[in-house]
C-alpha cells in the first residue's frame, strides 16, 4: 500500500515537474526572441553574471598566460629554424656569388684568349708563395699542355708575369712585381720606350726613360715586345708618379700593376702559334 | 532549508564553472557538464522526486546562464534525475562503477531529449548530436561523476547528522 502510494506521489511529481516545464517552453517559445526569463531569472543572472565575468576574466587571464608560455616555447623554435635557414641561405648566397665571380673572371680570360693572337692556355692559380707573397706562384697547368719555360701569364686586366719553371702538370710563374722580373715595356701614349722591374711589393719601377720623354702619371704602360718573352701591346700598367733626378739622364717613374696580383684564381697562359 | 542553499549553492557553482571555464575546452566538440552528474547522484541517492527536482533546477540554471529559451535543459536534466531515482531502491549504491555508468546512461537520454525537443521546437541540433561527439560527452560527464557522486554523498551524511 506504502509502495503504491509512494509510486502514485512519485508519478504526481512527475507529471507536475514535466508540466511546469512543458509550460515554461510554450511561454518561451510564444515570446518574441523565444525567450523571456521573467522576475525571478532576473533576479539569478543578477546575482550570478558578476560573478560570471570574474571568473571568466580569471579564465582570459589563465589562457593569456598559458599563449604567452606555449607562445615562448613556439617562437623559440621558431628562431631555431629561421637560424638555421639563414645561415643554409646564407652559406648558398656566398657559393652563388663565388660563382658568379668566377664565371666572370672566366668570361674574361675568354674574351682575352680570342683578342691576343696567341695560343693561349688557361690556368688555375693553386698555390702562392707563402714566404713572398707577391713573387711567385704555382698554376695548374704544365708541360703536358704545352706550357714552356718564359711563357707570358696574363688575365684580362694586365700581365702576371712569366713561367720560371715547367713540371708536366704544373708551373711555376714569376710575377712582374718580384725583384728579379724585368720586362720592356712603352707609355702608350708619348710610345717611349723603357725597363719595368719589379721590387717585391705592390708597385713596379720604370727605369731607363728617356729624360725628354713626355710621362704623365696615368699614362698606361704597355710590353714593348723586345726581349722575346711577352709579345708587344699587353697592358702592364698606369703610372702612379714620375721622378726627375736634377741632372740625371733618364727618369723614372712608380706602375701600379694592372693585374691585381695579390688575388689571382685564374690566369691565362700565352703559348706560340704552332 | 540548508538542503536547498547548500545543492542552490552548489549548482550555482557548478553552472558557472561550466559556462566561465569548461565550455572553454571542447573535446571532439563535446563540454564536460557537471549538472548532469549533479542530477543524477541526487536522484539515486534521495529518489526519484529529488533526482526530477534536482535535475529541473540544474537545466533552468543551464538554460539562464546560456542563451537559448528557458526549459530545454531543464527538461532533459529533469528526466534524467528522475530516472536515476528510479533505481534508488533496485541497485546497490556502494557500487564505485554506479555513479558513472548512471551517468553515461544519462548523457545519452539527455541527448536524446535534447534532440527530441529541438526538432519539436524547431531549434534543430541534429547537427550537433553526431554519435563521436555524443560518446565523448558521455564519457567525460561519465568520469566526473565518482567525485560528484562522492562529494553529494557527504553532503547528505552532513545533513543527515544536523537533523
Amino acid at each position: 500500500m506504502t509502495e503504491l502510494l509512494l509510486g502514485r506521489r512519485r508519478m504526481a511529481v512527475f507529471v507536475a515537474l514535466f508540466l511546469f516545464v512543458v509550460v515554461l517552453l510554450t511561454t518561451q517559445f510564444r515570446s518574441p526572441d523565444q525567450r523571456a526569463v521573467g522576475p525571478l531569472g532576473t533576479l539569478v543572472l543578477t546575482a550570478l553574471l558578476p560573478v560570471q565575468a570574474g571568473m571568466v576574466r580569471i579564465a582570459d587571464s589563465g589562457e593569456d598566460l598559458w599563449r604567452q608560455f606555449t607562445e615562448i616555447g613556439r617562437l623559440r623554435v621558431e628562431n631555431m629554424r629561421l637560424r638555421a635557414q639563414v645561415a643554409a641561405l646564407s652559406r648558398e648566397t656566398a657559393a652563388l656569388r663565388e660563382q658568379a665571380a668566377a664565371a666572370a673572371r672566366l668570361e674574361g680570360l675568354l674574351e682575352l684568349r680570342d683578342a691576343v693572337a696567341y695560343r693561349s692556355v688557361p690556368a688555375r692559380v693553386i698555390t702562392r708563395d707563402p714566404s713572398h707573397w707577391f713573387n711567385t706562384l704555382t698554376i695548374d697547368r704544365g708541360a703536358l699542355h704545352g706550357v714552356a719555360r718564359n711563357s707570358p701569364v696574363v688575365t684580362p686586366d694586365g700581365v702576371v708575369g712569366r713561367v720560371i719553371e715547367v713540371t708536366p702538370t704544373a708551373a711555376r710563374v714569376l710575377l712582374i712585381a718580384d725583384s728579379r722580373s724585368a720586362l720592356g715595356v712603352l707609355l702608350q701614349r708619348s710610345r717611349a720606350a723603357g725597363v719595368v722591374e719589379g721590387r717585391g711589393s705592390d708597385r713596379l719601377h720604370l727605369k731607363y726613360l728617356s729624360r725628354t720623354a713626355v710621362v704623365n702619371p696615368d699614362d698606361r704602360v704597355v710590353t714593348s715586345g723586345l726581349g722575346g718573352v711577352f709579345p708587344r701591346g699587353l697592358v702592364v700598367g698606369r703610372v702612379v708618379s714620375v721622378t726627375r733626378e736634377e741632372g740625371a739622364l733618364l727618369q723614372e717613374a712608380e706602375v701600379e700593376p694592372a693585374a691585381a696580383l695579390d688575388r689571382l684564381e685564374e690566369v691565362l697562359i700565352l703559348l706560340p702559334r704552332r | 532549508m540548508s538542503r536547498v542553499l547548500i545543492y542552490g549553492g552548489l549548482l550555482a557553482v557548478a553552472g558557472l564553472v561550466q559556462v566561465a571555464w569548461l565550455a572553454r575546452v571542447e573535446i571532439s566538440g563535446a563540454i564536460l557538464d557537471p549538472l548532469l552528474p549533479i542530477a543524477v547522484a541526487v536522484g539515486i541517492l534521495r529518489g526519484a522526486e529529488y533526482g526530477g527536482m534536482m535535475g529541473l533546477a540544474a537545466g533552468l540554471l543551464q538554460d539562464l546562464l546560456g542563451g537559448g529559451p528557458l526549459g530545454v535543459n531543464g527538461l532533459a536534466k529533469m528526466a534524467v534525475g528522475f530516472a536515476s531515482g528510479l533505481f534508488e531502491r533496485s541497485i546497490y549504491i556502494e557500487n564505485p562503477l554506479l555513479p558513472a555508468v548512471a551517468t553515461f546512461a544519462g548523457t545519452l537520454l539527455s541527448e536524446v531529449l535534447l534532440l527530441t525537443v529541438g526538432q519539436i521546437t524547431g531549434l534543430g541540433g541534429a547537427a550537433a548530436t553526431s554519435a563521436p561527439r555524443l560518446l565523448t560527452q558521455a564519457v567525460l560527464n561519465a568520469a566526473l561523476a565518482p567525485v560528484l557522486f562522492r562529494g553529494i554523498k557527504g553532503i547528505e551524511i552532513r545533513l543527515a547528522r544536523t537533523r
